[in-house]
């Protein structure tokens, strides 16, 4: 077998889909791709809502920290009071299988 | 060069060692590292051995690329039959240890019998010596490592060591090299203890020829580019792992109050970037560090800054200390998790099992299930850090009756609490589950409940599917090296294709850890990390040894199907809630309540869940009870185990 | 223009890939025993020192050797270990106040930096930049920039304090 050096790898031929200087939003359906403004300490998702605390790596490479607690809890308990009243009728099992 | 590194067995109860060759037809077949040690296990254990008696084989290993040109292949794999879990114990730590075990011209030990006094095993330069540890016997792991340099006369001797609890035989105690590379899960730690072996010290100056070092030179440059020039890494080398902790709490993923809640809330104190404030405060502005070879340098360093252990150094926090000494046990002070972290350093006891069963133990003690007189006045409440790090303490010398029971691991543990305990206990096969949460992750509900070692992130976790990639991507990724046309999904949420991901990084890690290259460096973390393509030019420029990316694919199936063959052996079944691929029922009955808004009211889907593990046989070739078939064995060249080609 | 080995400790991660890469590079074999570099380590408190050549201008080496085995190379300046004359008597690697002449007892010869030609690999593969490999004669503005970047940073942190007080 001929070690063929010259060949990309998969891998190496993905690195071209790399991104830079966003961050995906955390939501699942939602996953919206957020650029902050350079040196931005937070984000706003503007689909759904959520906000975000940014942190930057390098001045090319923002991460999301955390959420913005106040916010987030909020919107999650909104969330849960609905999640909760369609299913006020069923109660979870618990304790053993 | 690197393919004549030996293989050692040593006879504890007998003093006997007997030094061999390993076959090439053998290299071929199983590599090295994890699946080599995975064939000895199988072929040198009796069926339902007693896992801390003298027929427990033990086996530590370098993988087949270790010391030589190529990155990051630092990994020390340490494998057993688990006094934790009674199937396959199995744990793999980074460091400097294998590296020099290898220039000392050994790959493999196998450690069979008991010594009848403490003792460490020394090797150097070709020869093995079992010598006295009684001094060593009692010292913490970094003072254990430093009296045998100080003994030896050399500094530069690296260690493989137990502390106080491996002597104490606590279940989950681990080896530990360095400050703290640790091989932690699965009780390594216990079977040494149980074979009075305190350490085992290498020392080496003999060449590892390389097969063609220009290439092996260049092609490493190439591979540590492709590897420090991911955002991954960027973030890694910066934050260490505790990065993770970002998103993974963000989305609520984060086992929060044992299992209580799925996000760890107002958390700040704990977040890396505070850990990172800490690190550079305590050890200045480069404080980060590496295993042998390795540029991505994921390792904190830091100085405890406050606290009863003020001052004290050590490394990381990893990820895994963040949820198990913060997370788990909802302790929100980044001092708590140093100071946790810090302990189970020195006391060899892993960080994860650790955490974890004492957050159990927590949730039992607000339930009323166990009391105060059970833990000797301890007010064992969840987010009480006092507790948390005297309970630690406690059970490293399995003080109480509490710790003494804890110390056993979660499945013996709650058989003896009783009551309705064990329903609270996150585990699979015995092996509490890291501190994720993976209710709103069908995938990685799927990785944890399957894992050859129990609940573990590190044997098949498909992270790259939280990054919602583009549908040919994934592709791109998972149909290579053998075809795909299944179904895959970006959507992490959904159930499609994920069996085969599953299936595709569990060939991936076996592959990584029979190398010796770190997870790190591959398609775990980051999506276009080195794989099998990859791993073939590396292996050749390194060892001459011609392998196709399938062959390397075939390998490690091989190897995966040899664990599987040993836990099903030692009583694996496939819907046991103790020994089998199944989960905690929390995972189906108990939604989600924190975190992003479609992760509220998650749960695992009970019919899917299990539609997803047939798929998962399907792909493997084992049947409806997850035995492999005659004909998958046979295309293996599994069909005659126990082979004892070596 | 001559260029050297410009050493920061502060940023080594103790990684020891120079040792790797340095002994690949001149023997094609993975052994630390046989790099030109070391990494010098107190685990215990996490510091890592590379270790090497200085190509000292004065270098005791060379006159200590009593065959004259020792020279400077002209066109990069390195000092060098002539083998065919080299006796293997070892005074160099007794005088070297760096202990940066090593000695190999596989091959029972005497060692050292000998900036690979010009394209030192152990810079190359530092991804931290622990190692440069800079001129000469600029050695000292890069320490002086980064002293005087330190002294100003405390002297902003001094002002802000002063400020805040």
């Amino acid at each position: 077998m001929a070690i063929d050096t010259e060949k990309m790898s998969g891998a190496e031929s993905l690195r071209k889909t790399r991104t830079y200087g966003k961050v995906r939003c955390h939501n699942p359906s939602c996953m919206e791709r957020l650029q902050p403004p350079a040196g931005a300490d937070h984000i706003k998702c503007p689909t759904c809502g959520m906000e975000y605390r940014i942190f930057w790596v390098n001045p090319n490479l923002p991460r999301i920290r955390g959420p913005v607690w106040d916010v987030n809890r909020k919107l999650a308990e909104a969330k849960l009071a609905n999640t909760n009243k369609s299913k006020s009728k069923k109660t979870a099992k618990k304790g053993g299988e | 060069m690197a393919l004549n590194r030996k293989i050692a067995y040593i006879d504890l109860s007998t003093g006997e060692i007997e030094i061999k060759p390993i076959p090439l037809e053998v290299r071929k077949k199983f590599l090295g590292g994890r699946g080599l040690d995975a064939y000895l296990l199988y072929n040198n254990t009796e069926q339902g051995c007693d896992p801390l008696g003298p027929g427990n084989t033990l086996m530590i290993s370098g993988g087949i690329l270790t010391a030589t040109c190529a990155s990051a292949t630092a990994r020390t794999h340490v494998m057993a039959k688990s006094p934790l879990t009674g199937l396959l114990g199995s744990a793999n730590m980074g460091g400097f240890f294998a590296p020099e075990m290898a220039w000392a011209g050994f790959h493999h030990l196998v450690i069979k019998g008991k010594a009848e006094k403490p003792v460490y095993i020394w090797i150097h330069n070709g020869e093995i010596e079992i010598r006295d540890a009684t001094n060593l016997w009692g010292k913490t792991t970094t003072e254990t490592q430093w009296a045998i340099r100080e003994e030896l006369g050399d500094d530069e001797i690296k260690s493989a060591v137990i502390g106080p609890a491996g002597e104490n035989l606590v279940r989950f105690a681990n080896v530990m090299t360095g400050i703290k590379n640790s091989a932690g899960r699965t009780g390594m730690g216990c079977v040494m203890g149980s074979k009075n072996l305190k350490a085992v010290a290498a020392r080496g100056t003999m060449d590892i020829k390389i097969a063609h070092p220009v290439d092996a030179l260049e092609y490493n440059k190439r591979f540590i580019d492709q590897i420090t020039s991911a955002k991954v890494n960027q973030t890694q080398g910066t934050l260490g792992t505790p990065f993770i902790w970002g998103a993974t709490n963000s989305w609520g993923g984060i086992r929060t109050r044992n299992f209580q809640y799925n996000q760890c809330e107002n958390a700040d104190d704990i977040e890396p970037e505070r850990i990172d404030e800490i690190c550079e405060e305590t050890m200045g502005p480069y404080h980060m560090t590496g295993c042998f070879g390795c540029q991505v340098h994921c390792r904190a360093q830091y100085k405890i800054p406050s606290g009863p252990y003020a001052g004290k150094y050590d490394e990381g926090p990893e990820y895994t200390s963040q949820g198990a000494f913060g997370g788990e046990p909802d302790c929100k002070n980044a001092v708590t998790v140093l100071t946790g972290n810090h302990l189970v350093d020195q006391y060899g006891m892993d960080n994860l099992e650790t955490g974890s069963i004492i957050s159990w133990a927590m949730e039992l003690y607000e339930l009323g299930i166990i009391t105060s007189k059970d833990t000797d006045g301890l007010d064992l409440k969840f987010g009480n850090d006092e507790a948390l790090l005297e309970m630690i303490t406690r059970i490293c010398y399995r003080d109480g009756w509490l710790a003494d029971t804890l110390a056993d691991g979660g499945i013996p543990a709650s058989e003896k609490i009783g009551k309705d305990s064990f329903s609270y206990l996150i585990q699979v096969k015995g092996m509490s589950n890291l501190h994720s949460d993976e209710r709103a992750t069908p995938a990685l509900a799927l990785n944890i409940a399957t894992g050859s070692r129990g609940s573990d992130h590190l044997r098949s976790r498909p992270a790259i599917d939280l990054y919602h990639l583009p549908e040919e991507v994934l592709r791109k990724i998972y149909s290579n090296p053998v075809p795909y046309d299944g179904p895959l999904s970006s959507e992490h949420t959904s159930y499609d294709g994920k069996p085969w991901m599953v299936f595709w990084q569990e060939n991936c890690y076996m592959g990584v850890d029979c190398l010796g290259i770190c997870k790190y460096h591959t398609t775990f973390l980051g999506a276009t990390l080195p794989n099998f393509e990859d791993w073939t030019k590396v292996l050749y420029y390194n060892t001459g040894l011609e392998m196709t990316p399938k062959e390397i694919w075939d390998v490690a199936e091989r190897c995966y199907n040899i664990e599987r063959l040993f836990n099903l052996r030692e009583g694996l079944q496939r819907e046991d809630l103790k020994k089998g691929d199944m989960l905690n029922h929390r995972y189906f009955d108990e939604p989600c309540r924190r975190g992003a808004i479609d992760v509220i009211g998650a749960t695992i889907d009970r019919k899917k869940f299990k539609k997803m593990i047939d798929e998962y046989y399907g792909h493997h070739g084992w049947d409806e009870n997850g035995v492999p078939t005659p004909e998958t064995l046979k295309r293996l060249g599994l069909d005659q185990e126990p082979s004892h080609l070596l | 223009m001559e260029k050297v080995l410009m050493i920061n400790y502060q940023k080594c991660t103790g990684c020891r890939l120079c040792e790797l890469v340095c002994s690949v590079m001149h023997d094609g074999v993975s052994n630390p025993a046989r790099s030109r570099i070391k990494v010098m380590k107190w685990e215990a408190e996490g510091l890592y020192v590379p270790m090497s050549c200085q190509q000292c201008e004065d270098a005791p080496c060379m006159n200590v050797c009593p065959v004259k085995a020792i020279s400077r190379d002209e066109d990069l300046g390195f000092v060098m270990v002539d083998y065919d004359i080299c006796i293997g008597c070892r005074s160099c690697v007794a005088v070297c106040p760096f202990g940066a002449m090593n000695y190999n007892s596989i091959d029972k010869k005497v060692f050292k930096c000998d900036l690979c030609g010009g394209d030192p690999q152990c810079v190359r593969f530092c991804e931290v930049n622990a190692i440069e490999y800079v001129d000469a004669e600029r050695l000292s503005i890069y320490k002086r920039k980064d002293a005087a970047e330190r002294l100003s940073v405390a002297q902003k942190e001094a002002g802000a304090l002063q400020a805040a007080m």
